[in-house]
C-alpha cells in the first residue's frame, strides 16, 4: 500500500486535533462541526461511488435516505433498538445500492447520472405516499431517538464515526482495488480487456458507497432526532455534496473531508453576514470559480505546494 | 373522460415547449445543461419584473424575457462551456452549481417567498364543460408552433443542417468547414431564448417560486431521455405521454403521485432502451 511515517503522522495528527478541539472551541461552533463531519461522511460515500470510477451520482440522499428512514422507522414505529436499528438499516441501504447498481450496468455518464436523479425524486414522492403511517407523509417524523446528549458527545460520535470511515476509505483505495478503480474511470474496455470483472468491480465500488451512506444517514437520523423529505431528498443537498467532494479534491478521500469542513465553515461565517439562503449566493459562486480554475481541488493545490516545498528542501 | 383529454392535450404542450430547448442542446451539444430550468425560473421571473412592476406591456414582456434567454444562453456556453472544452460530466456539474447560485440570486433580489403571476392572455373558455383558460391554450398553440417551426428550421435552413451535422459527427462537420463552435453558441442562444418563454408560461400556469427550476428540469430530462437523441418528433410524442400520464395519474389515482410515473419511465427507458424510443442508436 505504500504507507510512509508521514501517513501515519498526518492521521494521528487530525485524530489529536478532532479529540481537542471541545476543549478549544465554543458549544456553537462544536454544533457546526458535527455537522461538518457528517457531510464529511455523506461526502467520503459519494467519492466511492462516484470519485474515481466516473459513474456520477446525482442522486446519493437517495441512499443516505433510505438508511436515515430505516433506522427511523425501526426505533420509531417498531421499537426495534437503536444498537440493532443502525445494522439493519445499513443493509437495508446496500440492498437498495444494488437498485442503483442495475443502470450502471448498461450505461454511463450522463446518463448515470439521470437515473440516479429520478431516482432520488421518485424516492422523494413515494416516501410522502406510500404508508405515510410509517414515514410520517410530507411533515416526515421527529422525536426520534437519538444518541447522545450535548455538543461534546455528539461531536465524538460523528468524529470517530468520520475518522474511522475517512480511514478505512482511504486505505481502500490505496490498494489493487482502488488501482482498477481508477482504471475503470478512465477506459472501462481496457480494464475488462485485463481480465478484470467490471460488474464486480463496479457492484464493490457502489456497496461500499452505500455502506458509508446508510451508515452516516442512521446516525445523522438519531443525531438530528427528525427528518423530513423535503430537506433529505433535495436538490440542495445533493449540490452540497457534491462541491463539497469536488473543492476538495475528488478520489482521494482526504479531499471531501477538507471540502466539507471548508464549506461547512464558509457557510457559518456568512450566517451574520446574509442570514437566509442568499448565502448559497456567495457560497455557489465560490464553489463554481474554484471548480472552473481548478478542477481537481484544495487537496491538488496543497500537494502541489507541499510538492514543491519539498523539493526546495532537498535541493 | 373528455376533460382529462383537454386537460391532458394543454399540459403536454406546455410541456413540449418546456423541453424542446434542452432537446435542442442535448442533440447538438450532447451535454445536459441542468441549468436549464434555471433559464425557465430567470425567463418567468424577468416577465413578471416587466410587467407587473415596470409596467411594460405583455407582448413586449415576453419578447424581453426571451431576449434574455438569448444573453443567458451566449453567456454560459462563452464562459462555462467552451472553457471547459467538451469534458460533458465537469459541464454538468458546473451548470448545476450554476443553477443553485441563479436560484439564490433570485431569493436575494425576488425574496424567498413564490409569486402568483397573472395571465399572460386573460379569460376563460368552457369546452364540454372543463374550464381551459386562454393562457394555456396560447401556451400549447405557440408551443406547436414553435416545435413545427423549429423543426423545419434544422431541416431546410443551412444552420438547422449545420446543427444536424455537428449533432451526428463533430470531426465530421468541422472537416466539412462547419465551426462547430458557432453552431453550438447558435444552438445555446436558441435554447435559452425557448427556455425563457417556456418559463414565462410554465410561471403562469404554476406560480413564481425560487425552487421552480426543479421540476420542469426534471419534465425535460424525462421528454428528452425517452424521446432520444436528435428527434424533434420524438420530443413532442414524448411529452404527450408524459403529460397524458400525469393527468390520468392526478385525475384517477392520487394527486400526490404526479411525478412518480414521470420518475419510472426514466429509469426505466434508461435500463431498457437507452438510446431511447425514437433516438439514434449510440451510446
Amino acid at each position: 500500500m505504500g504507507l510512509r511515517w508521514f501517513h501515519f503522522a498526518a492521521w494521528g495528527l487530525f485524530a489529536l486535533g478532532l479529540a481537542l478541539l471541545p476543549e478549544l472551541v465554543s458549544k456553537g461552533t462544536l454544533r457546526t462541526l458535527i455537522f461538518a463531519n457528517y457531510l464529511a461522511i455523506f461526502a467520503i460515500s459519494w467519492d466511492l461511488l462516484s470519485g474515481r470510477t466516473g459513474y456520477i451520482s446525482f442522486g446519493h440522499p437517495f441512499l443516505i435516505g433510505i438508511g436515515a428512514y430505516t433506522s427511523a422507522i425501526l426505533t420509531k414505529r417498531f421499537g426495534v433498538e437503536v444498537e440493532i436499528a443502525i445494522p439493519i438499516a445499513v443493509i437495508v441501504t446496500m440492498i437498495a445500492g444494488l437498485i442503483v447498481l442495475l443502470p450502471a450496468l448498461r450505461i454511463r455518464g450522463s446518463y448515470f447520472a439521470l437515473v440516479t436523479l429520478a431516482f432520488m425524486e421518485l424516492m422523494y414522492q413515494l416516501v410522502q405516499v406510500i404508508r405515510p403511517d410509517l414515514t410520517g407523509g410530507t411533515r416526515g417524523m421527529s422525536g426520534i431517538q437519538t444518541l447522545t446528549r450535548g455538543a461534546v458527545n455528539g461531536f465524538y460520535l460523528s468524529s470517530v464515526l468520520m475518522f474511522v470511515i475517512a480511514v478505512a476509505a482511504w486505505l481502500l483505495l490505496r490498494t489493487r482495488i482502488g488501482t482498477a478503480l481508477t482504471a475503470l474511470g478512465l477506459n472501462e474496455s481496457a480494464v475488462e480487456g485485463s481480465g478484470l470483472s467490471t460488474t464486480k468491480l463496479k457492484m464493490f465500488a457502489f456497496m461500499a458507497s452505500a455502506f458509508v451512506a446508510g451508515l452516516g444517514g442512521a446516525f445523522y437520523v438519531h443525531y438530528l432526532g427528525s427528518i423530513a423529505p423535503r430537506a433529505l431528498f433535495d436538490i440542495n443537498f445533493v449540490f452540497t455534496i457534491i462541491v463539497a467532494v469536488l473543492i476538495g479534491g475528488a478520489s482521494t478521500i482526504v479531499g471531501p473531508i477538507i471540502g466539507a469542513f471548508f464549506l461547512t465553515f464558509l457557510l457559518e461565517y456568512l450566517r451574520p453576514f446574509l442570514p437566509g439562503a442568499e448565502r448559497y449566493f456567495i457560497y455557489g459562486g465560490i464553489a463554481l470559480l474554484l471548480y472552473m480554475y481548478q478542477p481537481k481541488g484544495i487537496y491538488a493545490m496543497v500537494m502541489k505546494a507541499w510538492h514543491s516545498l519539498h523539493e526546495r528542501a532537498t535541493k | 373522460m373528455l376533460q382529462i383529454l383537454i386537460q391532458g392535450m394543454l399540459l403536454s404542450g406546455l410541456y413540449a415547449l418546456i423541453a424542446v430547448g434542452f432537446t435542442l442542446i442535448f442533440s447538438v451539444g450532447r451535454t445536459l445543461n441542468l441549468a436549464y430550468g434555471a433559464y425557465l425560473m430567470l425567463g418567468g421571473y424577468l416577465y413578471f419584473w416587466a410587467s407587473q412592476s415596470l409596467g411594460v406591456p405583455k407582448s413586449l414582456a415576453v419578447l424581453m424575457a426571451m431576449a434574455f434567454g438569448v444573453v443567458l444562453g451566449i453567456l454560459k456556453f462563452r464562459l462555462i462551456v467552451k472553457p471547459l472544452k467538451g469534458d460533458h460530466i465537469a459541464v454538468e456539474i458546473s451548470t448545476l452549481i450554476l443553477a443553485v447560485v441563479l436560484q439564490a440570486g433570485v431569493i436575494l433580489i425576488f425574496g424567498d417567498s413564490s409569486k402568483i403571476l397573472l395571465p399572460i392572455v386573460g379569460g376563460v373558455i368552457y369546452v364540454a364543460g372543463a374550464p381551459v383558460t386562454y393562457n394555456m391554450l396560447i401556451a400549447t398553440l405557440a408551443s406547436w408552433t414553435i416545435l413545427l417551426s423549429l423543426y423545419l428550421f434544422i431541416r431546410r435552413t443551412d444552420i438547422g443542417r449545420a446543427m444536424q451535422a455537428v449533432s451526428m459527427d463533430t470531426k465530421g462537420a468541422a472537416i466539412c468547414g462547419i465551426e462547430p463552435d458557432r453552431v453550438n453558441l447558435i444552438t445555446w442562444a436558441l435554447s435559452g431564448g425557448l427556455g425563457a418563454l417556456g418559463g414565462v408560461f410554465f410561471a403562469s400556469y404554476t406560480q413564481l417560486a425560487p425552487s421552480m427550476w426543479v421540476g420542469p428540469l426534471i419534465i425535460s430530462v424525462a421528454v428528452v431521455i425517452v424521446g432520444g437523441i436528435g428527434s424533434i418528433i420524438g420530443t413532442l410524442i414524448v411529452a404527450h405521454i408524459v403529460g397524458f400520464m400525469e393527468v390520468i395519474v392526478v385525475s384517477v389515482l392520487a394527486p400526490e403521485l404526479r411525478g412518480v410515473f414521470t420518475m419510472g419511465l426514466i429509469i426505466l427507458v434508461l435500463v431498457l432502451r437507452p438510446q431511447g424510443l425514437f433516438g439514434r442508436e449510440e451510446l
